[in-house]
């Protein structure tokens, strides 16, 4: 008998800004839906471990999908003729479409890095449609990780993103997992990861949008490690003490991909933060 | 007296990158000369192939580095410690994050070695400066 994981993924098209696309969408569990977004130039891939984790999954309907051009999902036709480029309304519109498709009545909404700043939006702009937001590694405004090299015809792309990022993790957390998140980074498609940074780094401010979160109808939880230089715990800082009600723990010896690079030092920090926010 | 950062630390240095297991799967394409700038001591490490051939303590102007990494002794040493602080754990972090640490030269160069350049800057975080 094949020692299958709880994890089932498939495959549903969505319609995003007027364009079709094929989209690659895994879950695990059943309860309260708690949707994932994955980190720049990555994939779903990343939250296996909580999807594989059966105290989460016996409270939790764990989502988590690729966005477009990233992972198992498709880019959209005429991709050739752009340049790959993530902007926040395009963001939330993906957001949208997906969470719309699957029917995920009131969900949380978690996600890392980018996913971990336009969870922030997510809750300004649809606070009395959601129970809350996990942010990991969020920040309102994350000025300088963009650069010219991360997609250049003389540099090796994958394993530039790969390496660039390989620092993000904490000194401390296991070897393995921070080289399996390496290699889920130095498998992008070409420009992808600087089409996500161009998002994160320069098109992003929500330092306003955030002030209107009310934690009385959507619960705000962040979580952001302590060697994340992306997100330096002092950038959530400043996000928490312009949502009044919120929760922020900074987690010590963890680094910017906490679901990835250390999951059994991250999974109290992260039940702290689910219990927080499905109260 | 401090070994790091002198010619005994760099040679213990040089002989832990050239019996790395990874930088012998990844060394191949790295044939070049880089500096590293401890303070006011500068070095050029002429890598072939993934090893460190040789060192040349206070390169003269007719030894052509084209890229390199400065930073005072200080930075060196927070990045060499134990337990890094964070900003200080990685050489991509500290680009960012630690103005003293500087990038010198053709940084194209150094990023067609993104991999095996950051590998080597992590065994000489694993190298220590055990006399810091």
């Amino acid at each position: 008998m094949a020692d299958f994981e709880p994890i089932v993924g498939r495959y549903i098209t969505v319609d995003i800004a007027g364009e079709k696309h094929r989209l690659f969408v895994e879950e695990a569990g059943q309860g309260i839906p708690l949707l994932c977004l994955h980190t720049a130039g990555n994939d779903s891939r990343q939250f296996r471990h909580v999807m594989n984790d059966k105290e989460l999954t016996d409270r939790f309907r764990v989502v988590a999908f690729d966005m477009p051009y990233h992972g198992r999902s498709t880019p959209p036709d005429k991709w050739w003729l752009k340049k790959p480029r993530l902007t926040t309304a395009l963001y939330m519109q993906i957001i949208r479409a997906v969470w719309t498709a699957l029917g995920l009545d009131r969900p949380i909404v978690m996600g890392c890095s980018m996913g971990g700043a336009i969870v922030l939006k997510v809750a300004a702009d649809y606070q009395n449609e959601i129970r809350g937001i996990v942010g990991l590694e969020s920040s309102a405004y994350a000025p300088g990780r963009y650069n010219e090299f991360l997609h250049h015809p003389a540099i090796h792309g994958g394993e530039l993103c790969a390496s660039y990022t390989y620092g993000l993790n904490a000194p401390t957390s296991p070897e393995q997992n921070r080289r399996e998140n390496w290699w889920y980074y130095s498998q992008s498609g070409p420009g992808v990861y600087q089409g996500d940074v161009h998002f994160y780094s320069n098109d992003w401010d929500a330092r306003e949008d955030i002030k209107t979160i009310d934690t009385t109808r959507c619960k705000v939880a962040l979580l952001t490690g302590e060697f994340d230089y992306s997100c330096t715990p002092a950038m959530t800082e400043q996000v928490a003490a312009s949502i009044k009600g919120s929760r922020y723990t900074m987690m010590k010896g963890m680094g910017h991909f906490p679901m990835i690079e250390n999951y059994p030092d991250f999974r109290p920090y992260l039940i702290g933060a689910l219990d927080h926010v499905a109260a | 007296m401090s070994e790091f950062p002198g010619a005994s630390w760099l040679d213990r240095y040089a002989q832990r990158v050239n019996a790395d297991a990874e930088m012998g799967v990844i060394g191949d394409w790295l044939s070049t000369t880089f500096t590293l700038t401890f303070g006011d001591a500068r070095h050029a490490l002429v890598v072939d192939k993934g090893k460190i051939v040789k060192i040349i303590a206070s390169p003269r102007f007719d030894v052509r580095a084209p890229f390199g990494f400065r930073a005072p002794v200080e930075v060196w040493r927070k990045f060499l410690s134990p337990n890094p602080p964070p900003l200080y754990h990685d050489f991509f972090a500290m680009l960012m994050r630690v103005p003293e640490f500087v990038i010198e030269g053709d940084s194209l160069i150094a990023m067609q070695n993104a991999r095996a350049l950051h590998r080597m800057m992590n065994i000489m975080r694993e190298t220590g400066a055990p006399n810091g």
